[in-house]
Order: structure tokens, then sequence, then C-alpha cells
């Protein structure tokens, strides 16, 4: 038996009671990134959390915007095959990407997510809490409100998915009470949101203002007139908001993005790029050029024409709203213009539209009031237009209304929602792509959905 | 054959080494000759028990005399005074002893069990391998010194029975992927746990940068394989399970090169080789090319029925634009002859106190594929130390420097080359008038101007230490602690200059730097005690195990010059800024117990406890038990008669294992940063939690028997196993309405079962030897189960190729069924139709599809199996002569039954975007009503999809037989050597990759680009292997 040093068994025993550090050891928390337990702990996760509802919108609009906009309607053509012609040609399958509602569902949940732990960092009624929550909730209302539009009666859900276990096959629920929620969310981002960032940010994140705005629009969509104009009524007065002053400001608003006439945007830079170049702007490949129809459509001297597509070509091949005027396919710039969801002159229409849709002498005349400063600035003769000369024109003051709003607002994702709600869409594309059947109005739901959820069917038309 | 005195057991043996090997044997001794000045020795030869040995040689070195003993063990041989004896017997150590020392007549011969007394390295420790329960296979450094390899995965190739190689490419430097006994897991990784030299390594150093080519570095890259001592591939639960939670992929444990006692010996190893390309494929030269465009155009016409010809495009027709005007052989031009050299040197040696091996080595490496290099510099030191004496101390530390000058090959993004050099019109002009590249033309970049002018630069430092000590507390107890660590920093560089982009001026560059770093800590007790016949041994130890990780990266993007390439010089860094760090950590419990009877009856039992940091809270520790057992029934008493075998064992083991591998966080959720807005930093929920999250449980069953004849002359190694697979980590999809695309859980069940043969015999063992060297393993995939909510259609597709069904292999290929081409429009008499119940009609020419639903048109319901990955069974045969001073070394390597989806045929055989096709397509096509062919007509645009369907036409059967190396060599006679003081002095010329017997039609069978396991068996054009001449030396000082 050899001599042993015996504190040498002791050293063995201390390196074997390393074992006792083996929790400490093991309990590794992500370092570039937070694990579920570790977010929402304090306010300024809870900023970073809204702005991560904001980054899954910029995916949202980045191409979608304008397929669910205007690839369905008559202001635009294509030589691209694959789902720009579907769309157009009214042959929508559940394949094509613009029946995903992926990245909408995405946004609402990290919105729910905001809601349901936001409050838990702040103290009760906290102003910047209640704001911040304001804000989820308006994009929320805002995801909704496409999914409305685009699919009928969708899954309702307002709470974030945490854990195993929870309800993940849900069904549909009706349209008009998705729409009750839209709107319930909207006022109460009406009431908490603040009255303005004094910032760029108030073009690019919900604050009264565009809460309002957002209203708007949905009012518009259910035929609310007279809260319509009353919540129109807010933002036209909202210091915020003012026309671009000429047709060089109007140009700017689209290429420069931030312009005072800007109501809500969803922002792009350098490095976070968007589908424009690829929609409006890549050489002969690009996806959208005008079509024939809507290039005829414009009045005599409308200045905006030279803004909005490329005037050098009989057959242009770009369009220059947004990548601006003369934009060039062999310059390689970034498509990092903001996407204008809500503008000034989109509301004043709106107003103008249920003004006239609720009637009589007083209303008609206002409605087309709002109109002038937009012609004016068109240099569009005459810059207010009496009732009879839009009737003899446009028909009635409503297309005469849509009309301005076609040319106005074109490219931007309004014209087929304009169609849709005021019951057009079959008249106005039936002779372009044999659009007959109302239920044909929604959209397929994606195979990527169905497949993964026994309890949603096929919309009727598709199936 | 002079000499027939044989007894009977000697003939049985004789007859049996007949039989077996159809060779007889040679005795060439001669026991005569005699002169007046020899003295007569005799005596008898015994073994250790006293028993006399008959049939032992014994030679009179350095003259012509010998004899051998008789039945009783006697011999009687005149021989000079002054000379030596040598007494030789198989199963029987050589002994050599002077006449003076025989006066006693009698001469003790050592039973020689050296293969069986061989020690083999386990788990945390070594074993006889004659003990060995479970079932390991190992190569040791001799026969990697027969081959001239240069990474240490290559050297396992058709060697070990059980392990599949599967080449992903040719590329220097690129990693190879290895299964061992068949892939366990779908999402979670199949590599093996490597083990070097007792410390679980880092292998998920694979590249940062891999745009179009899926394919990493080798992990294993940081050791020269001249370091290696041994390679030992822990194929069963029995012998890996001790690794628990990281083994269920197997365990390869290497060994690296120990001095001895003794002075220092110097070795210098160097060899130059020339790699080509193994084989060409057809292309259409530029007059052939256009003559096959326009018919593609003609035949759209009729197709489309247009009555105004289609105008043809003027890249087509207009020979005199300086851009079109070419007549290249795009393969000519990119692949050319490689050159390589290697170097090392190993100095060991030792005093009583201490032993080292240090070591260094060089490899400068370049590829068939224009400017692709890899260098690679090693440096290693073992040294261990005997401090007092019952404590030893030691390291290993080594560092490894290799710079890999990569080529995007595979895939088909537009950097990738070998499709585009396949595809690439002839008529396209090399460079412009002025001698600079065109690197853009119709979508198609050039491919020698990507691998001239581009950059992808990778450089890899590594650092790896270990510093252990081992305490003897008596004759049975020692206990062992160590601490490893290894570091690697790897730094990736990548440029594209403007030349190549199709914007003016806009070239991109990239840059990546990465940090891995493991420490380890294992601590262990072994005990090992005999009490009489009883053999006790058991283990039982502690170990933990931290791995971190960082990576730093920059895009930039329109540089100022093509010069400057380093990421200052960009206009504009672009979205790609990367910074992130993750890491985890293990701890573990490990105890094993052994037992043996005479070592007849063995028994060993382990368990692993494994606590990860990756695992689900609920779920955070996981037990790896096994058992196995052995039964030496050549020890029986029943067994005497059997005297020709020397050793049988048979084995049962049953045991499980684990697979971690999952991502870092994935049980405590994500949420991830970078969800930013503008330059609002934004967090976003990326996955839910799952506490219950855990590893994938293997359970494996596993019955071996060894057997030994002969005295070592041949062995038998056979293997049969059930490997079973549950609780597989599958990201289950969620509707998307969850806002999660999907989760993690453990669902699915695989299973592998298979059979290994391994033979080794020595045929002859005189001066003339030769010995061979067989194995061949069985393996039969099967998916059990898959969650009932991830099937569409009953499977799940993944990727373009495959789909993952239950009751199919991993690696099942999924697509339409070729069926042949009309020859007349008439024979299409069901009038079947293209994609719907309108669609045109199938005519002459087209491809006639198998219509699998019968409902009278091909559309997607019409694919169906077309093939699968898995290799029905796969092997090498090795066979070694030698005579005298020369030997000769043929290894050769065959797989077979498996398929090869040859997406690179499809390009070739489709004139899509005005690819250039095969000749034989050209030769082949269908020109007019009745002719009979496999090639269709060829359609511009392919408004048929005769091509483009994924299709049986594509599956070709990957069986090969390949002529792996053929090593010729010579020793130089010691004598002559020793005069320039040299120990020994060996030449050698070799060739890799000879010939290969296949009937695939690409590059070459040994191919697989998509790394995913999920789809294995594609050849989407990847790096081709090549055959390398090589010229080598190895001088012993």
């Amino acid at each position: 038996m050899k001599k042993i040093n015996y504190n040498i068994f002791i050293l063995g025993l201390a390196l074997l009671s390393l074992s006792s550090c083996v929790n400490s050891l093991l309990d590794k928390k992500p370092i570039s990134s937070f694990s579920a337990e570790s977010f929402y702990k304090n306010q300024d996760q809870a900023k970073a959390g809204v702005y991560g509802i904001y980054n899954s919108l910029q995916s949202t609009m980045h191409t979608n915007f304008s397929f669910w906009g205007e690839g369905r309607a008559d202001n635009v053509k294509t030589k691209h095959a694959g789902e720009p012609t579907f769309l157009l040609n009214n042959t929508l399958t559940a394949s094509i990407s613009s029946a995903d509602w992926t990245n909408l569902y995405t946004t609402i949940s990290r919105a729910n997510y905001a809601i349901k732990n936001i409050p838990g960092v702040f103290s009760e009624g906290d102003a910047t809490g209640n704001q911040l929550v304001g804000q989820a909730k308006a994009i929320r209302a805002l995801s909704y409100f496409y999914l409305v539009r685009i699919w009928g009666d969708v899954p309702l859900i307002l709470e974030p998915y945490t854990q195993a276990g929870q309800d993940i096959f849900v069904s549909r629920t009706n349209s008009e009470l998705v729409l009750d929620q839209v709107e319930a969310d909207l006022k109460f981002a009406v009431v908490n949101c603040v009255e303005k960032f004094n910032s760029t940010n108030d073009r690019i994140m919900f604050n009264k203002g565009s809460a309002n705005a957002l209203l708007v629009q949905v009012y518009m969509w259910r035929k609310k007139y007279t809260e319509a104009i009353a919540a129109a009524d807010l933002v036209i007065s909202n210091p915020l908001y003012s026309l671009a002053v000429d047709m060089v400001a109007w140009g700017k608003m689209f290429s420069d993005s931030y312009s005072n006439e800007s109501i809500f945007e969803v922002g792009y830079n350098e490095t976070q790029t968007n589908g424009l170049r690829v929609l409006y702007a890549i050489g002969s490949d690009s996806h959208y050029t005008p079509s024939l129809n809507f290039m005829a459509s414009f009045e005599a001297g409308d200045l905006r024409r030279a803004y909005i597509y490329d005037v050098t070509q009989a057959d242009p091949k770009a369009i220059w709203k947004y990548l601006g005027k003369g934009v060039s396919d062999q310059i390689a710039t970034t498509s990092k213009q903001n996407i204008i969801l809500i503008r000034l002159a989109d509301i004043m229409m709106l107003k103008a539209e249920a003004l006239n849709k609720m009637g009589g002498t007083t209303n008609v005349t206002n409605a087309l009031k709002l109109l002038e400063p937009i012609r004016k600035r068109a240099g569009i003769t005459p810059n207010l237009l009496t009732e009879a000369q839009a009737i003899s024109m446009y028909g009635s003051v409503e297309n005469a209304i849509l009309h301005e709003r076609s040319i106005e607002l074109c490219y931007e994702g309004h014209r087929w929602f304009d169609l849709v709600r005021t019951g057009k869409a079959i008249s106005t594309m039936g002779p372009i792509n044999g659009l007959s059947n109302a239920k044909n109005l929604i959209w397929p739901i994606s195979t990527t959905t169905i497949d993964k959820n026994p309890n949603i069917t096929q919309n009727e038309f598709y199936r | 054959m002079n000499y027939f005195n044989l007894n009977k057991q000697k003939l049985l043996i004789s007859f049996c080494i007949c039989i077996i090997f159809s060779i007889s044997q040679a005795f060439t001794n001669s026991a005569v000759a005699q002169t007046s000045q020899n003295v007569t020795v005799s005596g008898i030869v015994t073994d250790e028990n006293n028993v006399p040995v008959m049939g032992v040689n014994v030679v009179a070195i350095g003259e012509k005399k010998a004899c051998i003993t008789d039945s009783k063990g006697f011999f009687t041989i005149q021989v000079a005074k002054n000379r030596i004896l040598a007494f030789s017997c198989l199963g029987y150590k050589t002994k050599e002893l002077s006449v003076t020392e025989l006066s006693s007549g009698k001469v003790i011969l050592q039973e020689d069990a050296s293969l069986l007394d061989e020690l083999v390295v386990v788990g945390y420790g070594t074993k006889r391998k004659r003990d060995l329960t479970g079932s390991i296979a190992s190569i040791n450094s001799k026969e990697l010194e027969n081959s001239p390899i240069k990474d240490v995965m290559t050297a396992m190739q058709g060697k070990v029975a059980g392990v599949q190689i599967l080449s992903s490419d040719g590329a220097p430097g690129s990693s190879i992927q290895i299964r061992v006994r068949g892939a366990s897991s779908l999402n979670s990784g199949n590599t093996p746990l490597y083990v070097v030299d007792g410390i679980p390594i880092e292998t998920t150093t694979t590249s940062l940068l891999n745009v179009d080519d899926e394919h990493g570095l080798s992990p294993l890259a940081f050791l020269s394989p001249g370091d290696i001592e041994s390679i030992e591939v822990l194929k069963d639960a029995a012998s890996s399970s001790i690794y628990g939670s990281r083994a269920a992929n197997g365990v390869v444990l290497i060994t690296t090169k120990r001095g001895k006692e003794g002075r220092a010996k110097i070795s210098v190893n160097t060899s130059y080789g020339v790699s080509n390309i193994t084989r060409r494929l057809s292309v259409l030269n530029s007059k052939q090319w256009r003559e096959f465009i326009i018919e593609g155009y003609r035949n759209y016409d009729t197709h489309m029925g247009l009555t105004k010809e289609t105008a043809i495009s003027n890249t087509v027709v207009d020979s005199l634009c300086p851009l079109n005007a070419g007549d290249e052989d795009w393969q000519s031009l990119m692949y050319n002859a490689a050159y390589e050299k290697q170097f090392g040197i190993n100095i060991a040696g030792g005093t009583k106190n201490m032993r080292y091996s240090l070591s260094t080595s060089y490899l400068d490496q370049e590829g068939i594929i224009r400017n692709s290099k890899y260098k690679r510099f090693t440096s290693r030191a073992n040294t261990e130390y005997d401090a007092t004496d019952y404590i030893k101390v030691g390291t290993n530390v080594s560092y490894t420097r290799s710079t890999n000058d990569r080529i995007s090959a595979g895939g088909m993004g537009n950097r990738s080359m070998v499709v585009a050099l396949l595809t690439r019109p002839p008529t396209y002009a090399l460079s412009y008038p002025d001698g600079s590249y065109l690197g853009y033309l119709n979508g198609k970049r050039n491919p020698i101007a990507l691998a001239e002018e581009c950059l992808h630069l990778n450089t890899s430092n590594r650092v790896n230490a270990n510093e252990y000590i081992e305490i003897s507390f008596t004759d049975w107890l020692k206990f062992k602690s160590s601490l490893s660590i290894d570091f690697e920093a790897m730094k990736e560089d990548e440029f594209f200059p403007t030349t190549v982009d199709y914007r003016v001026g806009y070239n991109t560059g990239a840059v990546r730097v990465a940090e891995y770093f493991t420490w380890a800590n294992e601590n262990y007790f072994t005990y090992n005690q005999s009490f009489g016949n009883h053999h006790v041994g058991g283990l039982l130890g502690f170990s933990q195990q931290e791995w971190k990780t960082d990576v730093t990266g920059l895009n930039g993007l329109t540089f100022a010059s093509d010069d400057i390439r380093t990421l200052n010089g960009a206009g504009t860094i672009s979205g790609q800024e990367v910074n992130v760090a993750y890491g985890h950590a293990l701890a573990s419990f490990f105890g094993r117990f052994s037992y043996d009877y005479k070592g007849k009856y063995l028994f060993e039992a382990n368990l692993r406890a494994d606590g990860s940091s990756r695992f689900g809270k609920n779920n955070k520790f996981g037990y790896f038990p096994s058992a196995s057992a052995a039964w030496r029934f050549s020890d029986e008493k029943w067994f005497k008669p059997f005297k020709f075998v020397n050793d049988a064992k048979l084995r049962l083991s049953i045991g499980q294992t684990g697979n971690e591998a999952i991502d870092n966080y994935t049980s405590q959720g994500t949420f991830l940063t970078g969800k930013n807005y503008l330059t609002n930093p934004g967090v976003a929920p990326y996955q839910m939690p799952n506490a219950d999250l855990s590893w994938e449980t293997t359970t494996q069953y596993n019955l071996g028997l060894d057997l030994s004849f002969f005295y070592g002359r041949l062995d038998f190694i056979f293997d049969a196993y059930i490997k079973n697979t549950s609780d597989l980590l599958y990201d289950v999809p969620m509707p998307n309405t969850t806002g999660f695309a999907s989760v993690i859980n453990n669902v699915g069940e695989i299973q592998n079962k298979g059979l290994e043969f391994s033979v080794n015999t020595k045929n002859f063992v005189k001066e003339f030897k030769w010995s061979t060297n067989f194995n061949i393993s069985f393996n039969s995939n099967k998916v059990l189960s898959l969650p009932k909510n991830v099937l569409v259609n009953g499977y799940i597709q993944n990727g373009s190729f495959h789909i993952l069904k239950e009751g199919e292999p991993v690696g099942t290929f999924f697509g339409y069924k070729y069926k042949g081409i009309y020859a007349y429009d008439t024979d299409n008499a069901n009038q079947l139709k293209h994609l719907t119940s309108t669609g045109k009609v199938f005519k002459g020419g087209d491809v006639i599809w198998e219509d699998i639903d019968k409902n009278g048109y091909i559309d997607q319901n019409d694919r169906t199996i077309i093939g699968n990955a898995q290799p029905l069974f796969t092997g090498g045969l090795t066979n070694e002569f030698s005579y005298k001073n020369f030997s000769l070394n043929l290894f050769l390597q065959f797989c077979y039954g498996n398929d090869i989806y040859n997406n690179v045929d499809y390009y070739r055989n489709s004139i899509f975007s005005y690819n250039n096709v095969s000749t034989e397509f050209y030769y082949n096509a269908w020109r007019k009503q009745g002719d009979i062919t496999e090639y269709p007509k060829v359609v511009r645009n392919d408004p048929m999809q005769n091509e483009a369907r994924v299709q049986s036409r594509w599956v070709e059967d990957g069986s090969y037989l390949k002529v792996k190396t053929l090593t010729f060599a010579y020793d130089f006679p010691r004598k002559m050597i020793e005069k320039i003081k040299l120990q020994n002095l060996r030449l050698y010329v070799s060739g890799s990759n000879l010939l290969t017997f296949t009937n695939y039609s690409g590059y070459d069978p040994d191919v697989n680009t998509l790394s995913s396991s999920l789809r294995q068996g594609v050849d989407y054009g990847s790096y081709p292997q090549s055959r390398t001449f090589m010229f080598g030396l190895n001088i012993g000082f």
C-alpha cells in the first residue's frame, strides 16, 4: 500500500462537491433575447413591445397594402404572371400570398401581449401605460379592419397565447362583432393616446388624431355616416394636419414621407424596406403599371398625372408616386418610402361622401366644397364643382367624389375597398374581369390556414 | 510443400483456412543442411501451462535453417554457436533466444492474445477488447497511416461497420456527415458526439455565411490525422449511454498520440499530390446549342398553334455580338488540376517520470474548382508527468489555424457554380474584348468571374487544451479530474464585386466573426478489483460543461471600389448588423458497475443523469441507463472440441440514450429583440414556452457475436440492433391565428434496425503477407409515427423532393412517375390531359405520366413515392499485401440500394432560360411521329411540364463500388538506412478515388448536397469529387 497524503482525497471530494452548483449552472437565461418569463417586466420593455407591434405592421403592409387595396381594382394593369395577374383576372386561389393572413394575426398577437401585460408594469391609470395600450389597441383595430374587409368573418382573438393548452383551433366570428371590437379599441385609443408626440412619430404612430381618422374609415365601411362626420370633423380641425400646399409638396408627401397632410403612415427606411419598388417601379418587371382606363380618366390639366406615373412613355413602365418623379430602374435606390394608410385628403373626401349620403342641398354643397382644395391643388378647373357639374360629368355626386378619390389616392391601397364599400365593385370590375358574384368580393382563405385548423372552412365562393 | 507430418489439429486448421480463403498454407522452412562448425540444439516448447506446443517454427536467424516442433513440442536443430533462434507460432508471441540461453532445453511461449488483449478506449476509461460487452468499433493509427487522408472523418469511411459517411461534396476542408446506425432524428441533427482525449468537443462551428451552399466546414478540421492514435465508435446504447443525452447518434472517441518511455523518436511525413475531376458531363457546343434552342422555339409555335413564328431572342441568334459569339467549354475553364502538399513532424519520447509527444503539421490543398483552397497549420503537445508514484499530471494542448478560400458550388442560387457550368450557354463570352470578365448576362452570372473575383474566405483559429490529474489511492481505486477548454475564433469575409452584379456600381460585402468557447470539467473515481475469479469494476463521476457563442457581423454594399474589400469601404452598412450571444450548460452524474467471472460471464451497467439548461423546467434532468452482458462460451467445457475457435463471445445489451440538440432557449419561450420600428428598438414574442420540452429518447437493443478462429487468423464480429427513437423534437405547426408559426414538441417515433458484419483475416502471414478486412452493414430506417396535425394528405412535404410519411424511411422521394415518351399522338389513347380536365392533351413527344388517381389529368394528386435515399447496405473491403519491403494496400468502398434525386440532370435536360443541355438530350429528343426515345421533344418554356415536374426520370440508382484508395509503399531495408542514422524510411505512391463503378450519371454518386437529413440524397450540383495521386515519404529518426 502506497503512502497517501489524505489531503489529496479531500481535494477529490472538494472537486466532487462542485456538483452543488449545478442549479446555477443549468439556469441559463437568454443573452440576446428575452425568455417568456423575463419580458414585460418594466416600462422600457413595455415600449419595446409596442414598437414590436409596429414592426409586424411593416411586414404586413410591405407589399400587401397594394395587393389588397389595388390589385383587384381598375386602376392598375400588370404584365407580371402570378399574384398580380391572379388578382386582376379575378382568378384568386387559396394558395396566393395575399390570401394569407398570417402577418395580420402576428400583429394582433403582439398587440394582445402588449394589451395584456403593459398595465402590469405601470401603476393603475398611468397615462404613459394607457397611451401604449391605446397604440396597441389601435394597431389591433387596424389589423381586424383589414381582416374583415378581406375575408369577412374571421376569428376574433383578444388574448395572447402564452402556454400549451389554450384553444388554438379557433372558429370565425361574425364580421359585425369583429367591427364592434374594432370600434371599441379605437374609441379606447382616441381617449388614451397622446394628443401629439411632437416629432415625426406623429405620422407613424397612433395618436388621438390618427385613431380618430381610422375610426372615420371604419364608420364609412359600416355606413355610419353621422359618426363618420363627427369623427372626421375632429380630424380636420386637428392642427397636426393640413393639406400639402402645392404639387411639389404633394409629390414629396410620398417620396419624402412625414408630411403635414399625413395622418398615419407605416414607417420604412434604408434597412427596413418595403415592396414599393417591386410593385411600382422596377422596369419591365414591375408588378403594376397604370391601366388605360385610369390614364384616360384624368380631367384636363390635372397636374397630378406627371407625379403619378412615367408620362414620358405612351405605355408607362413605372408608377412614380412614392418612388419619386423620374425614378429609374438603373439606380439602385432602396424601397424606403413610408406607406401612407391615412391622410387628410382621404378623410376630407370620406366626410364629403358621408355628407352626400346624408343628403340635402347643404350637405351636398358642403361635400363638394370639401373637394375644392384638392382639385385646386391639382390645377383642375373648376376648383369647385356644382352639384349639376358633378352629375353631368360623373353621373352623381357620389361618383364625382369617388373619381376624385380614385385619382388623388391612387395606388395608396384605397380603390378596391372604395368600390366594395360603395357597392360598385361588380359594376366596375365585371366588364374588366367578369366579377359577378357578391361572394367573390372577399378573398379565399389560405390553404396554410385551413390545413392547420380544422375549424376554419373555406369561403363559400372558393370551395 | 515439403512438410507433411501435420497432426489432426493442424490439418483441421489448414483445411479450414484453405476452404475459407481458398489459399493453401505455405510452409517454406527447411530442416536440413548442417556444417561441421555447428552445435546441435534441442528442446521442448511448451505454453505457459506446460502443455507442449506443436508446429512451432524454429528459425536460426541469419541462416537458412529452420525446423518445426513435433506433437510433443520437441525440436532439434543444428546451428552455429553464436546464433539466435526464433520460435514463432500462430497464437503465441514470437520468442528469440540465443543458443546459450537454450541450455535448459525448455522454451515457454506466451499466448499471444494481442488482438483480444488490446486496449480499447471506452467512455471514461479503457477496456480490454476481450471484455467488451457492447458494440464498439475501432480504428488504430496503423490504419490511418496507410491511407493518404487529410481529415479524420474520411478516415472512417468504409472502415467501420454501422457507420455511414456521406460526403456532402468534394470541396477542400468541407464537412462530412456521419450517421452511426442510421438517422434517428428529424430535426435535431444526426451528428455523433465527438470526444477527443476524454473531452466532448464543440462541433457546431460551421460557416456563418452560407448563402447558397448549405454546407459548413468540417468540425474536426482542427485535428491532424497524423496525431491520431485511435478512433473508437461507440455504437450501441450500452457503450454510449455513459454520455447520456448526447449519445443517441453514437459517440466517436478520438485519442491522440502519447509519448512512451525511451529516446526521442522523430518522424517526418511529407506528401505531394495532384487531383483532377473524375469525370466531365456532356454539353453542347455553340452550333448545337443554337440549333436546339431554335428547335425549342419552333416546337413552342406548333404547341401553341401559332401561325406566325415567335421571334428568337438576339442572345441566341446574334452571333456577331461579342457577348454572344463565344464557344466556351465552361467545365474545362473551371476545373483544373489541383495540387496539394502536406508536411508533418512528430517528436515523442519520455523518461521514467515523464512522457511527451509534440507535433506540428501543415497542409496546403487546392480544390479542383479554380480559386478554392484550404490551408491548415496544426500544433500539438501532449505531455504527462509522474509527480509522485501515485499522482500523474498531464496536459494536451493543440492549436490549429486554417484558412479556407471557399466557393459556392452547390444549389441553384445565382452564385452557385456547378449547375451554372453545365447549363450556361456556350455562346456566352468569357470576357469582353478588353479582356475583363463578362460578369452578368441575361440573368446568369459568369461562373469563372464568380470564382476568380469573388471572395469567400474563412479563417479559423482554434485552441484545445486539457489539463488533468490522476491519483492512484490504491491499486484498485483511482481518481481523475480534468479541466479543458476549447476555443475557436472564426472569421469570414465575403465580397462580390461590381463585375458580377447586374446593377451598375453595385457590390456587396459581409463579415462575420464568431467565438465559440467551451469549458468542461470531469471528475471521476474508478475502481477495479479482483477477488479470485471475480472481477469487479466501478466508476462514479460528475461532469459539467458550458458552451458560449458570440457572433458579430456586418453587411455592406455599394463599396467605393472593388479593390477595398473590408467593410470600411462600404457606402452603406446594410440590414444584417449582427451581434448575438448564446450559451448552454450541462451538468451530469454518471456511474458504471461491471462484473465478470473468469472473463467468461461479463456484465456491465451504466447510468448517466444529464441536467441541461435546454430542457424545460419540468424536465430538467434526464436519466439514461443501460445494461449489457456477455458470455464467452468458448471458455465452457463443452466447447473444448472446437479447438479451431479460440474465442467466442455472445453479447447482449439494452439501453437508452438521448439527443439534447434543442435550441438553447426554446423551452423558456422567446421574445426576440431586433423587431425594431425604424430606430425604435422593438421586441416581439417569437416562441411559446414549453416547460415539458425534453430530449429525444433512443432505446437500443443490441445482440452481438465475436468469434476468433485459428489463433487470430480469422476474426468475425456480428451485431444486430434495433434502435427506436421516440419523443422526436418536431416543430409542430400552429394555426397562424396564434401569432406563432409552430411550437417545438416531443412527438413522433423513428426506428432503425440493422445488421453489421465485420471480418478480419490474415490470409498469409509469412514473408508474403496478406490480410483482409471486410465490413458490411445493413440498416433499415422507418418513420413509425408522426403528429397527426402536421400531416397534409397523410404526409409532410420537405422541400421540393422529399416527404415524411409513417411507414416510409426518412429521405423518401415524392413526385410524378415517368413511364416513357409518347411515340405517336395516338399513343395517348385515353386522352390524358395536362393539369385539369380541360387542359391540353399530351401528344407525341410528351412524357407519359402515371395517372395515379385515374381522373384523366395529371395534377399534383398524381404524385407518388418514386425512390428513397437510404442504402440497403454499405461497407468496405481492405486488402493489404506485403512482400519483403514492399506493401500494397487496396481499399474498396461500396454502397448499394440508395436512390439519388439528380436535380442536376433536370437542369441538363431542360432548355429553361436558355440552359445548355446534355448531348444525350440533343441527339435523342423526340422529333417526329414514331420516334421511340426516352427524351421528350424540346419545347421552349416547357408548357406541358415534361421537365419541370419532380419526377422519377431524375431518380437514379446511387449504388456504387469505388476503388477508394490504392497505396503502394516501399520500406528501405534497415541495414541500408541505419548507415544514415534513420530508423525507417518509407516511400509511397497512392491514388484516391481511382475508379467508381456505378450507373449514376452525375459527377459522383457519393454526393449529398442538402445538409438536412430530411432531404438526404439530392444532387444539386455539389462540388465534384476528385481523383488524387500522391507521392509521400515517411522518415523516422
